[in-house]
């Protein structure tokens, strides 16, 4: 398998890097500073080399000009929060291949990486399999009568529905937003198909599907799609069927007849959690709380569930510090900072700082805990980046 | 004398003379200034503009030209002055009203100098395109700005050749001798016209972001990756790499510029090969 040795002194970076490159498909060696990245050239072969410029012991200029003068012509990607071009510029003296600066996006290394080792044996299979897919032929939506453009967008799709009644699937889409997508089959054996081309985010299985058996169907598409949520369709009876269908295999239950406010919880669940949480460069930003006192356990419960995610997109463009934006959250017992405090401890495993944005109020609520009381809190986000405390 | 104590001597004099107010910085023209005062008055409107623009005949056909374009146009029926002012919009209309201002600079009665300004003008141009365009694909705000910033980046060599103009007629009538070759006339231009480009962008009220385009040519921004400064410095390497420009040109370093801008700015190669597709034919000929 191909190898790329990563060459900084920050773990976080090392990490981030090594992460995104194992996704693709290569061996990861890490070095901390020049020297030990000289060594382990010295010990392996790698096919490409991404080399940090700033570094303890020694740098990455040095380094490169050592492995050049050493007869050492593996391709270098220079990664580096330096944008003088002076040194970028003796740099691609000594033949670098490219440069990316950090903080920088996992598209975009991921990108320059494959465009530099393409043609390399045992790459090129690397490259084909992380090119978007071939278009499939265009397809009528048979529930909007929408015809699906031929694009690399158009194979996914947000949600699948296998029933055999065909009015489950029409009155699944009219309760949905236009912009949810939906695909619908009465049998097994198109909805398999189906499975086969497209991508689905949530797949909803009717489970009384005649002379179909539901849970090895559910296994079957677990297989093509092991990342989308299986959801379980059946019909409300008086036995615990949320468990009966986890016992199957199924994530949850949606039951019939669908209920405007089931309908409700099941798009806040799924498709609701970009918009609850938003990324923007470092800043993680919170969207308003607008409920009532009752639904305080499941606006925090949803924030939970999506922060690691988001942090994980700012640590990968190798930020190492990120504000949380909170609006005007509710503050009532001990949520906010549990919350609060589960971020700031994932931000630390991946080497960040936590700094809040948030009303006065908030260092009030932080205060009373231990875990807390020390975060740095800013009246704005325009305070969050000049530095200026509350 | 060496170019480079030619290019000191000269940013010396430049300097005394802006210091003591004596250098002679063209004027916008007369026309272009009424327009942009009309412009600047909320109840003057576009009647007493047209009145005004149509004493400078090229002016008001670019006008007309522009409005008609493939950008403004609305079936292409032929308008009034009036109309095509009306159809352009405060903001579009100022744009034009500095780019023709620019443009008179980049005009000499020596047909070499005039030459070597055609060139320096068509590579303004292709600055220019090139950051409108970098902003727009990038998804970047204020990409309309982003041409006239990078049009007007060189506005200082101009004034600066004109002052090189007079020095060489004083020399060769005292000295009976040849002057410098147009290559170090570039250099020497080179060297000291950003100056000169900041103190006329300043008299010319210029917006400030478009003053910091014309002074700070050399590295990114990393603060503000997607700013005006930056689209203008990858874009002026980028013209430069493909070859329009004139004046002395360090390819190492200007293809580091390349590189970091890319990533710095976000440019993928698809968006890289859209920018620079036709670049030279979209700029040649737009001199006259």
């Amino acid at each position: 398998m191909p190898a790329i040795l990563t060459v900084d002194d920050s773990r976080a970076v090392r990490t981030i890097v090594g992460k995104q490159v194992k996704e693709l498909g290569f061996d990861v060696l890490e070095a901390e500073d020049g020297v030990q990245g000289l060594e382990q050239l010295e010990q392996t072969q790698v096919d490409l080399v991404l080399l940090d410029v700033t570094m303890p012991n020694m740098d990455g200029p040095t380094m490169l000009q050592k492995m050049r003068e050493s007869g050492n012509k593996t391709p270098v990607i220079m990664l580096t929060s330096e944008s003088k071009r002076t040194i970028v510029s003796n740099a691609m003296k000594l033949g670098i291949s490219d440069y990316i600066l950090k903080p920088f996006k996992p598209e975009e290394l991921r990108t320059k990486v494959l465009s530099v080792l393409q043609g390399e044996p045992g790459v090129d299979q690397i490259v084909q399999s992380a090119a978007p897919a071939a278009a499939p032929e265009p397809e009528q939506d048979t529930m909007s009568g929408a015809t699906v453009a031929p694009t690399a967008a158009g194979r996914f799709v947000d949600i699948l529905v296998v029933d055999d009644m065909e009015n489950v699937q029409r009155k699944l889409r009219s309760m949905l937003p236009n912009h949810v997508s939906l695909a619908g089959f009465t049998s097994a054996q198109s909805a398999l198909a189906s499975c086969r081309e497209k991508v689905y985010r949530v797949i909803l299985v009717d489970t009384e599907i005649p002379d179909v058996n539901s849970q090895v169907l559910g296994q079957q598409i677990r297989v093509l799609q092991p990342h989308a949520a299986l959801l379980a369709l059946a019909l409300r009876t008086a036995n615990d069927v949320t468990r009966e269908v986890k016992d199957q295999g199924f994530d949850d239950v949606v039951f019939k007849p669908f209920r405007p406010d089931s309908i409700d919880d099941f798009l806040m669940q799924y498709f609701d959690n970009q918009e609850f949480l938003t990324v923007e460069d470092n800043v993680l930003k919170v969207a308003p709380f607008t409920g009532k006192a009752d639904k305080v356990d499941r606006f925090y419960g949803r924030l939970n569930g999506v922060f690691e995610e988001a942090l994980e997109k700012v640590a990968a463009a190798c930020y190492d510090e990120v504000v949380l934006d909170m609006g005007t959250p509710p503050m009532e017992g001990d949520r906010l900072p549990k919350f609060v405090n589960s971020v700031a401890s994932k931000s630390k495993e991946f080497g960040m700082t936590l700094s809040l944005v948030g009303p006065a109020d908030l260092r009030k609520a932080l205060g009373a805990y231990e875990e807390t009381k020390d975060l740095k809190l800013f009246a704005s986000l325009q305070d969050a980046r000049s530095g200026a405390a509350a | 004398m060496s170019t480079d104590k030619l290019a000191a001597e000269l940013e010396q004099i430049l300097t005394k003379k802006i210091q003591s107010d004596q250098l002679v910085l063209p004027t916008m023209p007369a026309v272009a200034v009424k327009v942009m005062d009309i412009l600047r008055d909320p109840d003057a409107g576009m009647k007493e503009a047209a009145a005004i623009m149509e004493k400078d005949p090229v002016l008001a056909a670019r006008t007309l030209r522009m409005a008609t374009s493939a950008a403004f146009a609305a079936g292409g029926k032929k308008i009034t002055l009036q109309e095509a002012l009306a159809r352009l919009g405060t903001k579009s209309l100022k744009s034009l009203l500095v780019e023709a201002s620019a443009h008179k600079l980049f005009v000499s009665k020596n047909p070499q100098i005039n030459d070597q300004l055609r060139i320096l003008w068509e590579h303004s141009v292709a600055v220019g395109t090139l950051a409108r365009d970098v902003l727009a694909l990038t998804g970047a705000q204020d990409s309309d700005s982003a041409y006239l910033a990078g049009l007007l980046h060189d506005v200082g060599k101009p004034v600066v050749a004109s002052v090189l103009l007079e020095l060489e007629r004083q020399l060769t009538e005292v000295y009976q001798r040849g002057w410098i070759d147009s290559g170090e006339w570039l250099t020497v231009i080179a060297k000291v016209h950003r100056h000169v480009g900041v103190v006329l962008a300043e008299k010319w009220q210029l917006p400030a972001p478009i003053v910091t385009c014309i002074k700070e040519a050399g590295e990114y921004d990393q603060g503000n990756r997607q700013s005006l400064a930056n689209a203008v410095c990858f874009s002026n390497a980028l013209a430069k790499k493909s070859g329009i420009y004139a004046g002395p040109l360090d390819a190492e370093d200007n293809d580091a510029l390349v590189m970091i801008g890319r990533s710095v700015i976000g440019i993928s190669d698809d968006i890289l090969r859209t920018l620079t597709k036709g670049l030279r034919e979209r700029v040649t000929g737009l001199y006259d």
